[in-house]
């Protein structure tokens, strides 16, 4: 990934494959929010796919082996919005077919209680709270390229 | 991530939590939560001083709940800031634990 170095906050951040290491992403969207004049409904959004996607890595991409690694870019395009690429080496993944992979009805009238899988709302939550989501397989791992509105239409977040 | 309870008339159990619900707090207050889950049969859910929730912060609060429910229990949320409760929404646990924003409407839906 090419190196941005015209912004005061580092764009690119390096993990290891542990959920410790997701302390690390806050204060690094903490100042990238700061410089970018991120709005806070944005920067929850933001944080919840963050959280989502990367304890996916280390769960199920590297299924718990540690010190393998993850890259996280950040590129701010503008009326485009703001653009997280996050890296890894994991084998490859294969993207979620539309609503194929949300484990509860979206009628949440219809659930019985039973159906509410704890864990189990993590495609479903970046599908509603991101802008974009593109999954690509990499030669040795995956790419998932993520694209937040900024700024936010109203609230941050995408209609249903 | 903060965790404290106590009892109200009623028998109702009432846990407030505070700070971020996300992977390092639910890790924080599975315990405890899971612990009062097994004893309450009403629960009051305190949300307001909930920053963030996340999947993880989910599991937190569905699990007791269900736990709840299976021995014939309510539990109920309270007052959620607004990006709080979108999560719950899209969730769809909203539908498994009421959302309220009146504590007179929250007790009442545990009697």
């Amino acid at each position: 990934m090419p190196e941005i170095h015209a912004h005061k906050a580092e764009c690119r951040l390096a993990l290891r494959s542990q959920l410790v290491d997701l302390a690390l992403v806050w204060p690094w969207v903490d100042a990238l929010a700061a410089e970018f004049a991120i709005p806070a409904d944005s920067r929850y959004a933001i944080d919840l796919c963050l959280e989502e996607a990367l304890s996916n890595i280390v769960r199920h991409g590297y299924r718990g082996e540690p010190d393998r690694a993850i890259f996280i870019q950040f590129i701010p395009n503008g009326r485009a919005g703001l653009t997280f690429i996050i890296e890894d080496n994991a084998p490859h993944f294969a993207s979620p077919e539309p609503r194929e992979q949300d484990e509860t009805s979206t009628s949440g009238s219809e659930l019985h209680p039973a159906e509410l899988k704890p864990g189990g709302q993590g495609i479903r939550l970046l599908r509603r709270f991101a802008g974009s989501l593109r999954w690509e397989q990499l030669p040795n791992g995956n790419r998932l390229t993520i694209t937040f509105p900024h700024p936010p239409n109203s609230s941050g977040i995408q209609p249903h | 991530m903060k965790i404290s309870s106590e009892e109200l008339d009623g028998g109702i159990t009432k846990v407030v939590l505070e700070g971020r619900l996300d992977i390092e707090g639910a890790a924080a207050v599975d315990l405890k939560m899971n612990v009062i889950a097994g004893s309450s049969k009403l629960l009051l859910l305190d949300m307001q001083q909930v920053s963030f929730l996340g999947s993880m912060g989910l599991r937190s609060i569905v699990v007791p709940a269900q736990t709840v429910r299976r021995r014939g229990g309510k539990v109920v949320l309270f007052a959620p800031v607004k990006m709080v409760e979108e999560v719950l929404k899209a969730s769809g646990i909203d539908a498994l634990i009421p959302i309220h924003h009146e504590l007179s409407s929250a007790l009442a839906a545990l009697q």
